[in-house]
């Protein structure tokens, strides 16, 4: 039946392809983007979850205010009710930054650091320098420090990699390793923004803390975190850092972006950590809850990589596509143990789980530009995988954690070849891609009116049941 | 599984000002520091200088280096890195994988795809460090990030916990982070304190929920 409603929006342009850090420069490599194929649409967000808040600014104008000035008065706001009195005339307070914040929130997020930081230093006189946790290696940024000129609005900006000179901190889990150079002074300002990445991770755990146990700790830490820990323990790590005397003594407060897929609701910001985190955990798990959920309801898909970031750090219509390779098993039932799987051998396994890339959805990848720096061998294992272009394809085959690719991957000259290539291949015409569009995710039209009939039903199961089982775990009920 | 090494570094021995960070984080010491010639033109005494057999394209020095003296360049013909485990006793491996409690088959080090089995094959041939290790098997020359714990805790039981860090004040690790599994009791549980300053989390259900997923 033909009711004349089109919920696309047809003409919605993904975000630019910006410079790396590595100083590559993809949008002089990459020939079409794949919002400009033929059938590819925007399906908006809201059209799936009418109920999403209305966002106080949007990375773009179809979704909302791109002025970032009411950002800075929020958070103005926030930071004049948070107190500071522990940060002395004369001391030195890093405000920690992470890739993420600028990745999702651009200019906003920037806009948030300078509020932060000009309101710190007027009302305490102590020297505020910006400090960014770099994760997983530059190599899946694009460079925040040109593209944000942070030296120049900072003055004191500096990118502190993962793999730099460590401190010992004493838990009550027992030792890990932070990065020295973020908390080399006598306090910090822990910032964030909320998403849901790595939620097979940290679960929904203390969803704040998830820096203190990973970007903001070297790489043991990080290693630990992974391996050391259950299917819904690694948060223990963050947990446990954030408690330590290290970094008690030096932590004054955490302000954060309230994010939806379309953009910011809010700028929220306490002293106290575990208050912060609950009080944005609910709305954390309404606005994402029902989207997560959603794609569990894609049958079969091609699906392509189209942004920066690296395959399951891509993101589109606000997430990452970390949710759709895991979205087979619910990872936010806290009942679900399957997830144990993913960091253990499958023939090791009595009764087969959640395997990382083990969604048989997902029917095959077409990658029309994505970074490196993140290993994503369990991908080209399962999947099909089409690479469009030689030089996208040798930036891959070079990445130190992706050489691998080349035994796997079929390069196509162009995209439009390759997503053929891939429908043929498939037997399906239903295609996802991860553009960092935001507020919509960019589908083929027959993925759109797939999601667009489960969407209701999916809402519905969300809101009666799942929502309330998942806040009841976490005692946010 | 074989990492392909297909790039290597290049020091810029204009722009470098041996500040030796470089030579702190490379995963298989490929890095050293040496006097600059006079016929080299540059900031400081001494530069960096690479072991190009031993570099393996992890990129650390690259990401460290705060002039931009490190690039990387194509290697023709690349070469391939690890390890063979079938060569070692694997009775032997596997007393030593069962001292740690990671099954054999566990990908450790998720770029390169080499295994527990791998790791303790390299360990008992005579790696005895992270970066024998690593020159064995490839193992930490990817992101650098996933593999480190399993394969400090794999020397330790081997009885080289103790080895110094190369060089004495690099970074390239530091010792073997906290574990859930280390606070566990003989029956999966854990002691009443631990479990009362983490309420939110199901520690009472953890281990014996994973014995039984692995059971079921």
């Amino acid at each position: 039946m033909h009711t004349g409603y089109d919920p696309f929006l047809r003409s919605l342009a993904p975000p630019p392809l910006l410079p790396t850090w590595n100083k590559r420069r993809p949008a002089e490599v990459v020939q079409q983007r794949v919002a400009d194929i033929p059938g590819m649409v925007a399906l908006p967000v809201r059209a799936l979850m009418p109920a999403l808040p209305e966002p106080i600014w949007s990375p773009d104008a179809a979704f909302g205010p791109t002025d970032v000035e009411v950002i800075r008065q929020r958070t103005r706001d926030i930071v004049r009710t948070m107190d500071w009195s522990k940060i002395q005339r004369g001391k030195r307070v890093n405000l920690i930054a992470n890739p993420h914040g600028f990745f999702l929130c651009g200019e906003a997020y920037v806009a948030m650091l300078e509020e932060i930081a000009a309101h710190v230093r007027a009302t305490t006189g102590a020297s505020v320098r910006l400090r960014i946790a770099e994760s997983m290696g530059h190599i899946e940024n694009p460079d925040w420090m040109r593209i944000f000129d942070l030296r120049g609005r900072f003055g004191d900006a500096e990118e502190c990699p993962q793999i730099g000179k460590g401190t010992r901190v004493e838990t009550r889990l027992g030792d890990f390793w932070v990065t020295q150079k973020l908390f080399h002074a006598d306090h910090f300002i822990h910032t964030h923004v909320t998403e849901m990445r790595e939620g097979y991770l940290h679960r929904m755990l203390d969803r704040l803390y998830k820096p203190f146990g990973m970007g903001y700790t070297r790489l043991e830490t990080r290693s630990a975190y992974h391996f050391g820990f259950g299917p819904r323990t690694g948060q223990l790590v963050a947990r446990a850092v954030f408690g330590s005397d290290f970094i008690q003594e030096r932590y004054t407060g955490t302000v954060v972006l309230n994010t939806t897929s379309e953009g910011i609701v809010g700028v929220d910001g306490d002293n106290d950590l575990e208050t912060l985190d609950k009080r944005l955990a609910t709305e954390i798990l309404r606005n994402y809850g029902t989207l997560i959920r959603l794609l569990a309801e894609i049958d079969e898909c091609v699906t392509v990589f189209d942004g920066h970031g690296c395959a399951i750090y891509t993101y589109g219509g606000g997430i990452a596509f970390d949710n759709l390779l895991c979205a087979n098993v619910d990872f936010l039932d806290l009942d679900n143990l399957a997830l144990l799987a993913a960091f253990s051998p499958p023939e090791d396994m009595a009764r087969s789980g959640l395997l990382m890339g083990g969604n048989p959805a997902i029917k095959a990848i077409v990658i029309n530009y994505m970074a490196g720096g993140v290993p994503e061998q369990f991908l080209w294992d399962q999947y099909p995988t089409l690479v469009v272009g030689e030089p996208v394809y040798r930036w891959l085959i070079t990445d130190p954690s992706n050489t691998y690719l080349a035994e796997r991957a079929t390069v196509i000259p162009d995209l439009a070849t390759a997503l053929d290539r891939a429908r043929e291949l498939t037997g399906t015409d239903k295609v996802i891609a991860f553009d960092r569009t935001p507020g919509a995710l960019r589908v083929s039209e027959s993925m759109g009116h797939h999601l667009l009939a489960r969407a209701p039903a999916v809402a519905a199961d969300v809101e009666q049941h799942r929502l309330p089982k998942w806040l009841a775990q976490r005692h946010l009920a | 599984m074989p990492k392909v090494v297909r790039m290597v570094a290049d020091i810029v021995t204009a722009k470098c000002t041996g500040c030796n960070l470089c030579v702190n984080v490379c995963p298989t010491v490929a890095l050293g520091l040496r006097a600059r010639r006079p016929d080299e033109p540059g900031p400081s005494k001494k530069v960096a200088v690479l072991d190009a057999a031993a570099c393996y394209n992890a990129q650390n020095c690259l990401e460290i280096c705060p002039e931009d003296a490190i690039v990387m360049r194509d290697l023709d013909p690349p070469f391939s890195v690890g390890f063979d485990h079938t060569t070692v006793d694997r009775a032997a491996i596997e007393r030593l994988c069962a001292m740690t409690g990671f099954s054999p088959n566990l990908a450790v080090c998720v770029c390169t795809r080499t295994t527990v089995a791998e790791i303790a094959g390299a360990i008992l041939a005579g790696a005895d460090t992270p970066e024998k290790v690593a020159l064995a098997t490839g193992a930490r020359t990817g992101c650098t990030e996933l593999c480190l714990q399993p394969i400090l805790i794999l020397l330790a039981a081997a009885g080289h916990g103790d080895k110094p860090r190369n060089p004495p004040r690099g970074f390239q690790w530091y010792g073997i982070g906290g574990t859930l599994y280390q606070h566990a009791r003989l029956d999966g549980t854990f002691p009443e304190d631990l479990v009362a300053d983490f309420p939110s989390y199901p520690l009472d259900r953890e281990l014996l929920d994973l014995a039984r997923l692995r059971r079921s």
